[in-house]
């Protein structure tokens, strides 16, 4: 039994370092590894990176984070990927990470995401140089988490994302918003790579269930949404 | 994003409130429910400490500051989980 334990959209700053400690002291009785989904901190800032790190580094098991748009904020995500990773924090942005458990290989791999969309309701690359930008940007984030995805030589393949990969998991939310919170191309990405799991956040008022179109679970772990110091899914 | 929103179409009181806080960087909050009934803005959602709850009534009060503010923002839980999903 392999167990993620996973959360998201944590916004970390100094006035709340130190609330998701204490239940992290026991993490190895009840996971494997952690996963964290994206906007650890409030503006991206270097002073919010370090109290990430002095919240999840040196846990006991591997944690495994990509960052959110909160983590941009500021212009420091170079700066705060530095600081996680100086604390044993592998952040991901189109790579991935191997976790060995019970002698199977674990493959996470991560990308931030970005809006666009879902099938017949999203963004397309079309008239003015800016539109074209954003979904640009969307299908590089999913090309990036395709190409991750098909690298890794494991033997349970995770998927770790900010934004949304599916629509199923932004139930709550209010529609007309779905193309800020997710697109369909990080759902493709997932279904042609044999994936497992996909983990993502960002949708405060989503549902924590949802499935890609080709069948893959999809977890929400947006703090709001799980309302616990992080959520533990097995996977046989 | 300045000046007094008291006053106008409530759509566009929600939009200024909305948008308040999540461009304003002592909030930064984008996960907050916004919703008004006459004179009355009601706040909800969940935050993830006391301060932060205060601070954003401060940033609605400054954008709405003849309307009354029910805040009902919620502190987000961070203890241990309770349970666990296995997938078969």
């Amino acid at each position: 039994m392999i167990r993620i334990a996973a959360i998201g959209d944590v916004h970390l700053s100094k006035d709340t370092g130190g609330r998701f400690r204490p239940a992290l002291r026991t993490l190895d009785e009840h996971a494997d590894a952690l996963l964290l989904a994206g906007d650890l901190t409030r503006h991206g800032t270097v002073e919010e990176a370090k109290v990430v790190a002095a919240e999840f580094g040196s846990l006991s098991v591997p944690v495994v984070a990509v960052l959110g748009n909160h983590d941009y904020h500021s212009n420091r995500s170079a700066e705060v990927t530095e600081v996680l990773a100086d604390a044993g924090i592998s952040v991901l942005e189109g790579q991935s990470a191997i976790v060995p458990v019970d002698g199977r290989k674990v493959g996470i791999a991560g990308v931030k995401g970005f809006g666009g969309g879902f099938a017949g309701k999203c963004a397309s690359a079309f008239g003015e140089p800016e539109i074209k930008a954003f979904v640009e940007h969307t299908e590089v984030a999913a090309a990036k988490l395709r190409g991750a995805l098909e690298a890794m030589d494991c033997d349970v393949r995770i998927a770790l994302t900010h934004y949304s990969p599916v629509s199923d998991t932004l139930r709550g939310e209010p529609p007309e918003i779905y193309p800020f919170l997710g697109c369909y191309q990080l759902g493709e990405a997932i279904d042609s790579c044999d994936t497992a799991l996909a983990i993502h956040g960002h949708a405060h008022y989503g549902t924590e269930q949802g499935f890609t179109p080709g069948g893959v679970r999809v977890r929400n772990v947006a703090h709001p949404i799980i309302r616990a110091a992080y959520a533990i899914y097995c996977i046989e | 994003m300045t000046g007094d929103h008291s006053t106008g179409a409530p759509q566009y009181q929600v939009a200024a409130v909305r948008r308040a806080l999540a461009e304003d960087e002592r909030t930064a909050e984008q996960g907050i429910k916004v919703t008004v009934r006459g004179d009355t803005i009601l706040l909800s959602g969940d935050v993830e400490c006391a301060r932060r709850r205060d601070e954003i009534a401060e940033v609605v009060h400054e954008v709405v500051p003849a309307m009354r503010i029910y805040n009902d923002i919620k502190v987000t839980e961070a203890g241990e989980p309770t349970g666990r999903e296995e997938f078969r």
